[in-house]
Order: structure tokens, then C-alpha cells, then sequence
């Protein structure tokens, strides 16, 4: 099952985006601000709620992206006047619609609703995994967040339930053994769980996560996940900045297994503000891969968040991060040949 | 003063110049021993060394992607590089020349090049000509380099427009 378009009006920095997701793997790029994370997370919530209840979809929204207060009417692009924030999700065939409309009174309180309420019949396989580790800070997080109102976006406590989730039977009857295999070898051992706690378990005897570096950690997560079935074919992966703490050594591993569970079904979504990520996509995808880049950014005339989409990272454009490297060779040759350029 | 030069499919118009030349040709004499940029064009305080790559003329065997960043990343172009810069600079000497400080400048006509791929190039440069006064030198060979696509070349220098002439036939 694939996310198939998301269409979103006066939602958050977006007054209208209209996406049609690639069933493979979707880059993000873009400045700061210009809406990845929201995306993702706006697909993500539409992957994973529930609940029964013409809300539910509305209140999974509002626990991953922690307005204030919890507040509803904090996902509503902010303008001078009030307009309704509509949301559309389509999964293959089925589409997901919600509104928050701004009812007014003292205080005002939001009108929405969802419909498409066969929409969790089937439920969908999703993982989002933040930019920050949470695998080293795991034990008692769950029993906290239970417990108490702290102020985690859900997003960190759903990625530690999928991470504990218990290995399947036999994970090569979805995924082949060797993908494994190629995230053991880089990290030189396999994920073990006593407790609450995560440790490296390889020829150095076990190491806590906590002693891990944190990129290894990253890459312990993807196997956790490949390994208990949370990346089987019909999922759908939401990796927000992959490089983060990553070193960029890393990156070719990262992409070959991401392009494998590609191709076995796995839809995947990545925010990214690397170039090595890019590159690592351009020269490792074949023929057949299924790669979309769609470049997030502010339009010049409008001011709002439009989005372009291309099947090269070197034909992403408007791209930040080729900009940046563009301004950095810029001054390099600035400095290097002075007076000349 | 404005001097046209050419070199296969790619002419450059050099203006605001004391002098510019073609060096790479028959009148440098030594190219039976001897490496030699393709042009040299002279500043009050400067000499300028350019060198064209284009494997992307219209003639070139070098059509697909893949193709021309194996070329752009082989070894060997960085060593022709190197030797034509140090050749020509010690021609250059021979001829009581060198008393400005020289510039290396490559233009490597493929489209796709990045920054990133430029600024690679350019460092691999800097440490194998190399650049600047290493130990024990009083002097520089080069002063410093710069490597560019067509792109990226004209943007840096409007005195040294470059143009390709089968697409603008």
C-alpha cells in the first residue's frame, strides 16, 4: 500500500501543495521551513491512526506535531484572516479528508472532522524515524510518556515501539537475509534487547547503545526494523534527515538498503539536506529504481511553499544544497584567484 | 584590446588585457618536448594560464553521463593538467616571463558538473601543482587555480566570455 497524492491547503507553512509521491523512494529537499518534516508527518499520521472516531486522524496530528497547548488551530497556516485547513491523503484508492475550520467564540475552538472511515480497515506498515535517536534513552520513556504529559512529539515513542517489537519468525520470508547482513557488517555485530536497553552484541562482547556512536545506532535501528518485519513490503518509511550524526562513510550503505527495500516494496520518504545523500542516490539507483527528488521552496512571486519534482538529483530545482556548495566554490575561487573572479 | 581565440569548438573572447596568445600551437616550438596550455594572456600584475577539456564537443566518442565523469574523474586528467601548467611555466621562465604572478585557470566543458565536483577538482589541483609557497620555496609556480564548466566560467569572468560555436552556428 502506497501513499499515492497529498494534497494540502492552509496547513501549517503550506497554503496549497498537491504531491503525487513516487511508490518508491521520495526525496525532500529544501531550506529550513519550507515544509519536508510537515509532509512527512502529515503522511505518516495518515498512515498510522486508529482510532475510531471522526477526529481521530485530526488528534494523531496534533500528538506528532505538538502545537501549543494541543491545540488544533495551531496547524492552521497563520494569516490575518481565517481560512479552513483542508487535508487529503490518498492511499492507492482510498483518500483520507479532513477539515479544521475556526468556530468562532470565546475562546475560539476548531470545527473538523474526517471522513473516509473505512480508511483504517487496512492498516498500513509505517515507521518514522526522527532525526534524533531515541534507542539510547529508551528505558522508561514509554512508562514516562504513559504516565506523564512531557512534551515528546509521538513520533519518538513510536519508533521505540516498533523498535521493541519482537524479531519475526523467519525476517527472510519478507526481506532477504544478506540486506542484514550488509548493515551487520558495517556494524560489526547485531541488536540485542535485555530489559529496556539496547546493546551492540559483536566480537567486542556487548556495548551499550548509550556507549554507541550515534550514527551506528542509526544503522542498528534499520537492521532492529528490517529484522521484525516493520520494513516488509507494503510499508512505508519516513526518514527525517537520515544524516544527521551520520558519517557520510556511511551514507553508501544507508542507500544501498534503502534502495533494496525499494525494490522490494517499501515506499520511502526521506528529508534530506545532504549532497552525499543525492549523489549516493543518482549513482547507486538503476535503471528500474523508482526515485523521485521533489525540491521544497518559498516561490519568489507568491511567497508561498511551492514544490517541483525531478528524477535527478542534479536537475532538482531550486536546490538548497547545491546552492550552499555553488556559494562555498564561489568564495573558494573568490579567495584562490583574487581580483580575477 | 580584444583578442578571439579558438580552440576546437569553444572560442574566447578576451577583453581589457595587455596581451593574450595562443600557446598550445606552432609557435611554441618545444611541444615535441614540452606541455603547453592552450593560451597565456598577460595582466599588468598577472599571467593567466588556460587550459580548455572538452569531451563534450560534438565530435567526442564521450556521449553519455557516466562516460564523461569517468573522464572527469581520471587520474590521468589531473596529470596532463599538472604537466601543461608546469611546462608552460618553465617555458615561460626560460623566456624571462614569469616575473607576474600566474593564475591556472581549466575550463572542463561537461554540462552536469556540480560545485561539488568543481571544488574536488580544484582542491586536487591546489595540493598536486601544487599551489601557493610550500617549504623551503621563496616563490610560487602558481599562485592559484580555479577549475570551471562553461557555466560557471562565464559567470566568474566577463572579460573571458567563452562560447561554443556549433551552438551558436
Amino acid at each position: 500500500m502506497t501513499i499515492t497524492r497529498v494534497k494540502l491547503e492552509n496547513f501549517t507553512v503550506f497554503e496549497s501543495l498537491d504531491l503525487e509521491p513516487s511508490p518508491g523512494i521520495n526525496v525532500l529537499v529544501g531550506a529550513n521551513g519550507t515544509g519536508k518534516t510537515h509532509l512527512m508527518k502529515v503522511c505518516y499520521a495518515a498512515c498510522v491512526f486508529y482510532d475510531p472516531g471522526e477526529d481521530a486522524f485530526l488528534r494523531k496530528l496534533v500528538s506528532i506535531f505538538l502545537p501549543s497547548n494541543n491545540h488544533p488551530l495551531g496547524l492552521v497556516k497563520r494569516y490575518l484572516e481565517d481560512k479552513t485547513t483542508n487535508i487529503a491523503v490518498s492511499l492507492g484508492s482510498r483518500m483520507l479528508e479532513s477539515h479544521i475550520t475556526k468556530n468562532w467564540g470565546d475562546p475560539p475552538t476548531p470545527r473538523m472532522g474526517s471522513s473516509g472511515l473505512n480508511w483504517s480497515a487496512t492498516k498500513v506498515d509505517s515507521v518514522y524515524i526522527p532525526p534524533k535517536d531515541m534507542l539510547a534513552n529508551a528505558p522508561g520513556f514509554r512508562s514516562l510518556y504513559a504516565a506523564r504529559e512531557v512534551h515528546f512529539e509521538e513520533t519518538y515513542l513510536d519508533i521505540l515501539d516498533r523498535a521493541y517489537l519482537p524479531p519475526l519468525r523467519n525476517p527472510a520470508e519478507f526481506v532477504p537475509a544478506h540486506l542484514q547482513g550488509r548493515l551487520e557488517a558495517e556494524l560489526g555485530g547485531k541488536v540485542t534487547i535485555h530489559g529496556e536497553e539496547f546493546f551492540l552484541s559483536g566480537e567486542q562482547g556487548e556495548i551499550e547503545f548509550t556507549l554507541l556512536a550515534e550514527g551506528l545506532r542509526k544503522l542498528g535501528l534499520l537492521w532492529l526494523l528490517i529484522r521484525n518485519g516493520s520494513l516488509r513490503p507494503g510499508a512505508v518509511l519516513f526518514w527525517d534527515e537520515p544524516e544527521t550524526n551520520l558519517n557520510p562513510k556511511l551514507y553508501g550503505v544507508v542507500i544501498e538498503v534503502l534502495l533494496e527495500l525499494q525494490r522490494l516494496g517499501v515506499q520511502i520518504f526521506l528529508a534530506t539536506h545532504d549532497y552525499v545523500i543525492l549523489r549516493e542516490l543518482d549513482l547507486q539507483a538503476k535503471e528500474d529504481d523508482k526515485v523521485a527528488f521533489h525540491s521544497l521552496f518559498r516561490s519568489e512571486e507568491t511567497g508561498e511553499i511551492e514544490c517541483h519534482t525531478a528524477d535527478k538529483s542534479l536537475d532538482i530545482h531550486p536546490n538548497a544544497i547545491m546552492e550552499a556548495f555553488d556559494s562555498i566554490y564561489d568564495r573558494e575561487i573568490k579567495r584562490s584567484l583574487p581580483g580575477l573572479a | 584590446m580584444t583578442t578571439v581565440l579558438e580552440e576546437r569548438d569553444l572560442q574566447i573572447t578576451i577583453s581589457h588585457a595587455e596581451a593574450a596568445r595562443r600557446f598550445d600551437g606552432p609557435d611554441h616550438g618545444l611541444t615535441h618536448c614540452m606541455n603547453a596550455v592552450d593560451f597565456v594572456v598577460e595582466f599588468s600584475d598577472r599571467l593567466l594560464f588556460i587550459e580548455f577539456k572538452d569531451p563534450q564537443h560534438p565530435d567526442s566518442n564521450l556521449s553519455s553521463d557516466e562516460a564523461l565523469s569517468a573522464y572527469y574523474q581520471s587520474e590521468r586528467i589531473d596529470q596532463e593538467l599538472v604537466y601543461k601548467c608546469r611546462d608552460s611555466f618553465l617555458y615561460e621562465w626560460a623566456a624571462g616571463r614569469t616575473e607576474r604572478e600566474v593564475y591556472y585557470l581549466v575550463l572542463i566543458a561537461i554540462d552536469h558538473l556540480t560545485s561539488a565536483d568543481l571544488d574536488k577538482k580544484k582542491r586536487d589541483l591546489d595540493r598536486k601543482l601544487p599551489t601557493g609557497i610550500p617549504n623551503k620555496w621563496e616563490r610560487p609556480i602558481v599562485t592559484g587555480c580555479g577549475v570551471f564548466n562553461l557555466a560557471s566560467w562565464n559567470e566568474q569572468f566577463p572579460n573571458l566570455q567563452v562560447r561554443r560555436l556549433s551552438s551558436q552556428a
